[in-house]
């Protein structure tokens, strides 16, 4: 089993071997995990193409179809829910199964409903670039794909919650804490926003409050939360230990619900005070639980983290996310109140978690789900294409979020002075900086390349094997 | 933990705690606002936009607009002045009755504008022989005289030094005057109150302050009240560009590449402006990163009975024909504006003077305390 507290006298005697469960999870976690790393790969390059019209208004002009306005929403949209929240379920199906000790229910539905899903993003993306966008960040996809998408989501849910329920192994180890609460959380925020929004409108600037607090849910508990459970799932077994201070880690879960619901509002300008006062504080205070439940994970891997690292390239991942995710917290705290507001400083905070909290949690985890699912081997094909995508995501996700964040502290100055040349230094004066986030998002499409080459090599030597044994 | 309904329950009630602050007590807060009327007109604001700005606020919204320009002004302070409007009933004509001037001096008012501003220095008005007939006159200058004993007095005690180099005379001999800026309530209130008190005509007036306005992107902060008409409220995030929240009533000189109107008018050219920026931003501002919205224009004259006024964009390059959704994402920019008056959000009030704006007040006159 994994490093999860064995309670072997409690698993019953029906279950499944490792095989087994591995087996039923083949379909559909595989066909998400891919979509999902295809996605990562169309949306890393739709952010380029936008990031490039930042500073080069010249380039694609003359098609309202790839206008930056379109291209960017797009972008960030096909991120958000073809690549997050995509591998997400596929890390919450696998890590459900393994954890529970079950075989997944209804794989085949599972992977019809991922298929509806995809189909869904799809729409949803040329919805975006044909100009239906709702206007709300991250949830920009027009109506005729939101509800697909719910309604693909809900088949997934289900099913996730009836192996759940199905589970041999009782004890819900934390990563499934994390997984539930995220799986339970995310219908709830996106039917709300979605109904306040798009069907029964709420009048004037409450709908920028529900489209900001159904973004925070979205980054600070469901995305941030399933890259938690990878991270509590990952860590305890790269290093070979069971997990220090479980306590720890449950006050650091309960906290983060309690208190990660309320951020991400600090910079709405025209609402009453007490919306950004409120957030800001909580801002401050998900510190706390985050510092808690990566103190929990440090103090399992003490004193073997850079043994793990040299020798696993998922524990690299592991520990890039844990990095990335204390960075975003603390710089979100501490510089994301009045001065940075209207600036690039809160959109590096979008890009940071998905691709970096999440986008390397998960990239981690499918490098060693993926050869699990395929050959059966512990190490994906090409160990030099595993390095490759680590070090591309890691310095893609660094230098967007350095760019952004610099050329937002930039427009912060000009902001917050009087000064009248607003095109000098605030347009033209950021445009280095942003062309650093143009490399990031390159060096990212360079990982989503190198990983969708090590499970295309996967597949192929999976294929050989079945397919050359049978004849 | 064994449970699962347990962490599911413990979940879902974060998220009813976060959701009925987050999401429902605005809605209780916010959701009965209404258009307020502004003083003095029939109309209220914001005002229903028109269609054309209405199909404009789908084009802006469609074309991804918000991703770049925020439409909301911030204000870091709200503080208070008073003005001087007018001596009052109680002025006494220094100059002979037959010799048909006028040399209108409110003494009470000389006193109150003392006490106001103790940084300035009172000339002396002495009672010219010609009055001194005049019994109510000798009377308010004898009052006179014992006030200004006093206030030396009350000044001494301070340890306030008058200045002689500026006087409250001539504050007084020129109306409106500031008489005080950029203070607090309180002081300003005061200030009003003593100049009511000695017969003149003072009102409080109001200085929003903070880098946006400054810069003359708008007239106060703007607020939720603002953004009642629009579905979806795009407030954007991100200001690549300026702030469009005022862009309807903005001055040309406080546009990012600030431009002159060569008409007087005004309208027509500011229309003209816009839509010479959609089809081509660097036209106007050669540093400007916006992507040109080209594809809303038509290169060659389209064949329809009514093709539209041609649009001359520069002067070597033939004309251009904007199509209807360009006209209509101008309409739309034309009805932004925040110059209007809210009670949560007052506007200053423009002095009412006849000749050319007053010279800006200094950035603060109070007086030093004590």
């Amino acid at each position: 089993m994994t490093a999860a507290q064995p309670s072997s006298q409690n698993a019953c005697a029906t279950a499944p071997s490792v095989a087994e469960v591995e087996a039923s999870c083949r379909l559909p976690v595989l066909f998400l995990a891919f979509s999902g790393a295809a996605w990562l790969l169309t949306g890393v390059v739709l952010a380029l193409l936008a990031s490039v019209q930042l500073y080069n208004p010249t380039f694609m002009e003359g098609c309202a179809w790839v206008t930056y306005g379109r291209l960017r929403p797009a972008a960030i949209n096909a991120l958000t829910y073809g690549f997050a929240l995509q591998s997400a379920f596929a890390l919450a199906l696998w890590l459900i199964a393994r954890l529970g000790r079950v075989e997944l229910s209804a794989p085949l539905g599972l992977t019809i409903a991922a298929k509806f899903w995809n189909i869904a993003v799809t729409v949803g993306v040329f919805g975006i670039l044909a100009g239906d966008a709702t206007g709300f960040d991250l949830l920009e996809f027009p109506l005729y794909a939101a509800l697909p998408l719910f309604a693909s989501y809900a088949c997934i849910a289900a099913w996730a919650l009836v192996t759940l329920h199905r589970r041999t192994e009782r004890e819900l180890y934390v990563s499934l804490w994390f997984v539930l609460a995220a799986l339970l959380w995310f219908p709830w925020i996106l039917s709300t926003a979605q109904g306040l929004l798009l069907v029964w409108q709420v009048p004037g600037v409450v709908q920028a409050i529900v489209a900001g607090w159904f973004g925070n849910n979205l980054l600070q508990i469901v995305l941030i939360g399933f890259a938690l459970a990878v991270l509590f799932y990952f860590v305890p077994k790269t290093v070979n230990r069971p997990l220090a201070n479980p306590g720890l880690a449950r006050a650091g879960f309960w906290l983060l619900l309690l208190i990660g619901g309320w951020c991400g509002l600090a910079q709405l300008a025209p609402v009453p005070a007490w919306i950004p006062a409120v957030s800001g504080a909580a801002n401050a205070l998900v510190i706390v639980p985050v510092l808690a439940l990566l103190v929990s994970l440090w103090q399992t891997a003490e004193g073997k983290i850079g043994e793990t690292c040299k020798e696993n390239a998922t524990f690299r991942f592991m520990l890039g996310a844990s990095i990335l995710l204390l960075g975003v917290t603390l710089r979100t705290a501490i510089f994301g109140g009045h001065f940075t507001q209207f600036t690039f400083f809160d959109t590096a905070r979008t890009d940071i978690v998905v691709l970096g909290v999440f986008g390397l949690a998960a990239l981690g985890a499918l490098h060693h789900i993926v050869p699990r699912l395929t050959t059966g081997e512990d190490e994906l094909p090409s160990e030099g294409l595993a390095d490759l995508s680590f070090w591309a995501a890691l310095l893609g996700v660094i230098a967007v979020g350095i760019g952004f964040t610099f050329a937002g502290v930039k427009q912060a100055a000009v902001g917050a002075s009087t000064n009248d040349k607003f095109l000098e230094f605030a347009v033209t004066g950021t445009a280095n900086h942003l062309k650093l986030v143009t490399v990031g998002y390159g060096a990212l499409a360079v990982s989503a390349l190198a990983f969708l080459a090590n499970f295309a090599l996967a597949a192929r030597r999976c294929c050989l094997n079945c397919c050359g044994g049978a004849r | 933990m064994r449970y699962g309904p347990i962490i599911g329950a413990g979940a879902l009630f974060s998220l009813a705690c976060s959701w009925a602050a987050l999401v429902m007590a605005p809605q209780l807060q916010l959701g009965d606002l209404s258009p307020a009327p502004i003083p003095n007109t029939p109309d209220f604001h914001p005002a229903a936009r028109p269609g054309l700005a209405a199909q404009g606020a789908e084009v802006y919204r469609s074309l991804g607009c918000y991703q770049c320009h925020t439409r909301a002004v911030r204000q870091d302070q709200l503080l208070f002045g008073a003005r001087l409007n007018g001596i009052g009933p109680k002025a006494i004509n220094l100059e002979a009755a037959g010799s048909g001037k006028t040399n209108l001096v409110n003494l009470k008012l000389l006193i109150a504008l003392a006490k106001a501003r103790p940084d300035l220095g009172l000339a002396k008005v002495e009672l010219p022989p010609t009055l001194a007939a005049d019994t109510n006159a000798v009377a308010a200058f004898a009052q006179f005289t014992t006030h200004l004993t006093l206030l030396k007095h009350a000044d001494h005690k301070a340890g306030i030094v008058r200045t002689n180099s500026a006087t409250v005379n001539e504050l007084a001999g020129k109306l409106p005057a500031e008489i005080l800026a950029k203070v607090g309530p309180e002081e300003a209130e005061r200030v009003v109150k003593l100049l009511s008190d000695s017969g003149a005509k003072a009102e409080l007036v109001i200085y929003n302050l903070g880098p946006d306005i400054a810069r003359g992107w708008g007239a106060r902060r703007s607020v939720a009240r603002d953004y009642l008409n629009d579905a979806p409220v795009l407030l954007g995030s991100v200001r690549v560009g300026p702030d469009l929240a005022s862009i309807g009533t903005r001055a040309p000189e406080k546009f990012a590449a600030p431009w002159k109107f060569a008409t007087s008018n005004t309208a027509t050219e500011l229309e003209h402006h816009l839509l010479v920026h959609l089809y081509n931003p660097r036209l106007l501002a050669p540093a400007s990163t916006c992507p040109s919205a080209s594809y809303l224009f038509d290169k060659v004259k389209p064949e329809v009975r009514y093709a539209g006024e041609p649009l001359v964009v520069a002067k070597e390059s033939p004309p251009v024909f904007p199509k209807h959704n360009a006209h209509a994402l101008v309409a739309y920019l034309l009805t932004q504006r925040n110059d209007v008056s809210l009670p949560e959000a007052p506007v200053p009030s423009v002095a009412k003077s006849a000749t050319a704006k007053p010279a800006a007040p200094a950035d603060t006159n109070a007086p030093s305390k004590p």
